[in-house]
């Protein structure tokens, strides 16, 4: 072995455990706060003490489950969620179909107006549509939440169900046509199928960004009307105590179930792609 | 009766033209291939008959039905596309059910009308499978059956051989002429492999920058090419530039750097003109054989290519030239040796204008 | 003749549906931020004639400091996350087995797809005072219970959203770099990390730098964080723009402030996008 050759290996060892080092950050960094809250879930101390808790209970989940506040959260954003990812989910998968056959001018800038809502900030959208809404006379909280809602789940479905179109091949389409289908027919039997899972996974993110959005909900709640983030917001401020940790161990079970759920429908390769050369 | 008629079609992607003033018939029962190298306008023109895509200018007719309003799922064309654009989510019966439930064929139909056509493209008892459990081959045919069970006016088979091997495309070749035979179906193949229209097809319409070069029989095209293009595009060829001196009734000269070289009287303009000799025309000549012009030349190379040996020389002009032999084992001039090239006036093909 | 009949039926719904929910807020806020503000009532008056008072006080270094404060710590937590997220995308694409790698992404769905607000609060307990991790900010020499202190957490918490989303996108430009290249390196001779630098991240920076602005656009309009975890030192024009809802009422500001932050949201991200974009067309990729 020459000199040259050793260098470039003890070089290479360098790179390789910093490379690990900096994957192992990363899991530890999303890992531990998690395993943190879970375990605090179980502290039976009465107030936020340190770590790690010398005695266990379930006080705080009791506290949760006594406490009527999270559970009308917990219904009103089910009921917003669900309401806004249906009419997105429709809405967006035919927008996302349409503009991905439209060859007009101004398609671009139609569709870079229809994904905006991803980039403005949601505070501004919920300020904007607060005013808009008592502009229009509108002060029921739940219809104001689900137009909120449906201007933020919106771009997520319309985008994911774009992306799962373009690995669609245009054959599928011309093929059914040949063969006499009407171009509704050819969608509804050929693309809509085919694109099933893009569509699945706009609608599931769509629903995760409502049930989780805070920045568009606080301007639109009202005092019998909320979310359970905006629930949990206020309760945080009012009284830091260790309810959310369990409520917090709650939502991570719903996560993990949901992703087992995603996984078994549609598959995670296929919600995040496997790419040109994925393996 | 022509099945199918294109009148001064044109296309233009803006601005270029992608097909420029085509005009073809196709007869009931024939099989014509659109041939010519990538970007010529064969696939555009193809897409046009099938109705994804609108002539600028021109008409097409199906029998004697004006396609100018009809929608691709009015027309009763069948396509194959090059990749099959079998639909995945569906069985080997759903895919080949798709075009007879849109057409309205009666269910019971529909079930028998399955078996039949996968027997006839020899593929019995696959019909719960999903495409993606076929091969290559096995989805060919398939493609195939979904286009013909709806009995179509007119087959369009855009590329049909080119996602599979070598073997298996010989095979196939084979095996879609017979087929598309035994349905006595006229039939439009798309194709850029000169082999495979040579294969299947009875006449090529022969494409290049929009235009049609040349509409012959495959044998025709061989032999009698019309212009350089369908010369260098059909087969290999030997090139010697030269200047058209003399037209008479009994024969013609052409003046070269090698010499004055006798050939057919034609009807090539003056002018610039080029000769096209086939290798497997030019032969080494011992001095007496019946050849009619005779070229010196110095042997370079041997290249074995299975049945023929094909032998690089050099003619005293420097153009490099290939002549063909047959590998059979015979004594043949070493590279360096000094040889003689002969060819008959008849094997010497004039084309008008000079290579680039 | 093609029909347009069906593109268009196709994106009628979307349009009827969108079309209001997008432009009527849009309206409202313009209209709002040019009414002049009077104290001790909610919503701006109608009776006076409009002006542009209300975004001349942005101008105020006082405003001003928000806005530096919420591009450079949405700076800092977008570069961190890609330092982080890129080798884990890497892992995920060119190493891990497929049990890990669905595992892998699993978590990364799933972190993204966690309540923020668990997730912040998670933090929160892990590098609090009394969290396990408290003497995390002892390692960068700041004191917890300062304003870089504050600062730190701040960028914690939005890491933990902007590492999921990074290292996801970055799954997507990875996938697409074939790997027989940084093979063709190594046989040239070019040792691992050299291949990796030249080669990998070389031809990944169009897709890093995307991942990056996708990151800064999420940071930047960020309200939970700072509000959980900026202990009042560190707020974002976010926070900011809902103290002017909730607290003072002074609508026609907050109005003022939501157009200026959404003209600059939308113009960084597009623009830089659009620069990432044209300067790789450019170079013929």
């Amino acid at each position: 072995m020459n000199g040259l050759s050793l260098t470039k290996r003890l070089a290479d060892a360098v790179f390789e455990t910093a490379y690990l080092s900096l994957i192992t950050l990363f899991i530890a960094f999303s890992v531990i706060p998690v395993i943190v809250a879970v375990v605090l879930s179980f502290d039976a101390r009465g107030f936020i003490g340190p770590f790690p808790p010398t005695q266990f209970s379930l006080r705080w989940y009791e506290s949760f489950m006594a406490d009527s506040y999270y559970h009308d959260g917990l219904v009103t954003g089910l009921i917003v969620a669900t309401v806004a990812t249906l009419v997105s989910t429709v809405a967006g998968t035919f927008a996302a179909i349409g503009l991905s056959r439209a060859d007009f001018r101004g398609r671009g800038a139609l569709q870079a107006a229809l994904l905006s809502p991803l980039v403005v900030p949601n505070v501004v959208l919920g300020f904007g549509m607060l005013i808009f809404a008592s502009r229009l006379g509108i002060i029921d909280g739940m219809t104001r939440l689900i137009m909120g809602h449906i201007l933020i789940t919106f771009p997520y479905v319309m985008r994911t169900t774009a992306a799962s179109l373009v690995g669609i091949k245009a054959s599928y389409y011309e093929a059914a046509l040949s063969l006499g289908a009407k171009p509704w027919k050819a969608l509804a039997q050929v693309t809509l199928p085919l694109a099933r899972t893009g569509i699945l996974a706009g609608a599931v993110f769509g629903f995760v960004t409502s049930f989780d959005d805070v920045g568009v909900s606080l301007f639109l709640t009202d005092a019998f009307t909320f979310t359970l983030p905006v629930a949990i917001l206020a309760q945080m401020r009012a009284n830091l105590d260790l309810t959310i940790a369990a409520l917090s161990v709650i939502f991570i079970v719903a996560t993990v179930l949901l992703i087992v759920l995603l996984d078994r429908l549609a598959g995670l390769d296929a919600v995040v792609g496997r790419g040109v050369y994925g393996r | 009766m022509a099945v199918l008629e294109l009148q001064n079609i044109t296309k233009r992607f803006g601005g270029a033209a992608a097909v420029d003033n085509v005009s073809f018939e196709v007869g009931r029962g024939e099989i014509v291939a659109l041939l010519g190298p990538s970007g010529c306008g064969k696939t555009t023109t193809l897409r046009m008959i099938a109705g994804f895509e609108w002539a600028d200018e021109g008409r097409i007719f199906i029998g004697d039905a004006d396609m100018a309003l009809r929608q691709p799922y009015d027309r009763n064309v069948g396509l194959v596309f090059q990749d099959y654009a079998l639909f995945p989510h569906m069985s080997v019966a759903q895919n080949i059910a798709f075009g007879m439930k849109n057409r309205g064929v009666p269910r019971a139909e529909i079930g028998r009308r399955i078996g039949e056509v996968l027997g006839q493209v020899q593929l019995p008892g696959i019909a719960e499978r999903r495409p993606s459990q076929l091969s290559g081959g096995q989805q060919q045919r398939v493609a195939l059956a979904r286009a013909l069970v709806t009995r179509p006016d007119i087959m369009l088979l855009d590329e049909p051989l080119s996602n599979l091997d070598a073997r298996l495309r010989l095979q196939l070749r084979r095996e879609i002429r017979t087929i598309l035979s035994t349905f006595d179906c006229t039939s439009i193949i798309v194709t850029h492999d000169q082999e495979e229209a040579m294969g299947l097809a009875d006449r090529i319409v022969l494409m290049n920058r929009g235009r049609i070069e040349q509409i012959d029989a495959p044998h025709d095209l061989y032999q009698h090419p019309k212009t350089l293009f369908a010369a260098d595009f059909i087969g290999h060829a030997n090139w010697i530039g030269g200047t058209l001196a003399r037209r008479g009734v009994g024969a013609g000269a052409v003046e070269t750097a090698l010499g004055s070289i006798g050939v057919a009287p034609g009807a090539v303009a003056d002018g610039p003109v080029t000769l096209c000799i086939r290798p497997e025309r030019l032969a080494l000549v011992d001095d007496e054989t019946g050849v009619d012009t005779r070229l010196a030349a110095v042997v370079e190379r041997h290249d074995p290519i299975g049945a023929d040996l094909r032998i690089w020389s050099r003619l005293t002009d420097g153009t490099l030239v290939q002549s063909l032999e047959k590998n059979i084992g015979r004594e043949l001039p070493a590279p360096g040796s000094a040889v003689i090239l002969g060819f008959r006036v008849a094997d010497c093909i004039v084309l008008p204008g000079a290579r680039p | 003749m093609r029909r347009p009949g069906l593109t268009a039926a196709l994106l009628w719904p979307a349009l009827i549906i969108m079309a209001p929910l997008l432009l009527g807020p849009l309206l409202a806020l313009g209209h709002e931020s040019l009414k002049p503000f009077v104290g001790g009532r909610i919503g701006g008056n109608d009776a006076e004639a409009l002006t542009f008072d209300n975004y001349a006080a942005i101008a105020a270094p006082e405003y001003v400091r928000y806005f530096l404060d919420t591009f450079r710590v949405g700076l800092i937590s977008s570069a961190f996350a890609l330092v982080l997220g890129f080798p884990m995308a890497h892992f995920i694409v060119r190493r891990a087995a497929p049990a890990t790698r669905r595992l892998l992404i699993g978590g990364l769905v799933g972190t993204l797809f966690l309540s923020l607000i668990v997730r912040v609060y998670a933090i929160a307990m892990t590098f609090g005072p009394h969290g396990p991790l408290s003497g995390f900010s002892r390692l960068f020499g700041i004191a917890s219970s300062s304003p870089d202190g504050a600062e730190l957490m701040v960028v914690l918490g939005l890491m933990n959203t902007t590492l999921p989303l990074v290292a996801l996108t970055l799954l997507g430009t990875l996938q697409n770099i074939n790997p027989r290249l940084e093979e063709a390196a190594m046989s040239l001779g070019a040792p691992r990390w050299k291949t990796f630098f030249q080669v990998t991240v070389a031809m990944s920076l169009p897709g890093i730098l995307s991942a990056g602005i996708i990151a800064y656009a999420f940071c930047i309009s960020n309200l939970v964080v700072p509000m959980l975890v900026g202990r009042g030192f560190i707020l974002f024009v976010s926070n900011l723009i809902y103290f002017r809802f909730s607290e003072v009422a002074n609508f026609p500001s907050g109005a003022a402030l939501s157009i200026v932050m959404m003209v600059v949201s939308v113009a960084l991200f597009y623009g830089l996008l659009h620069l990432v974009r044209s300067q790789w067309q450019e170079a013929g990729k």
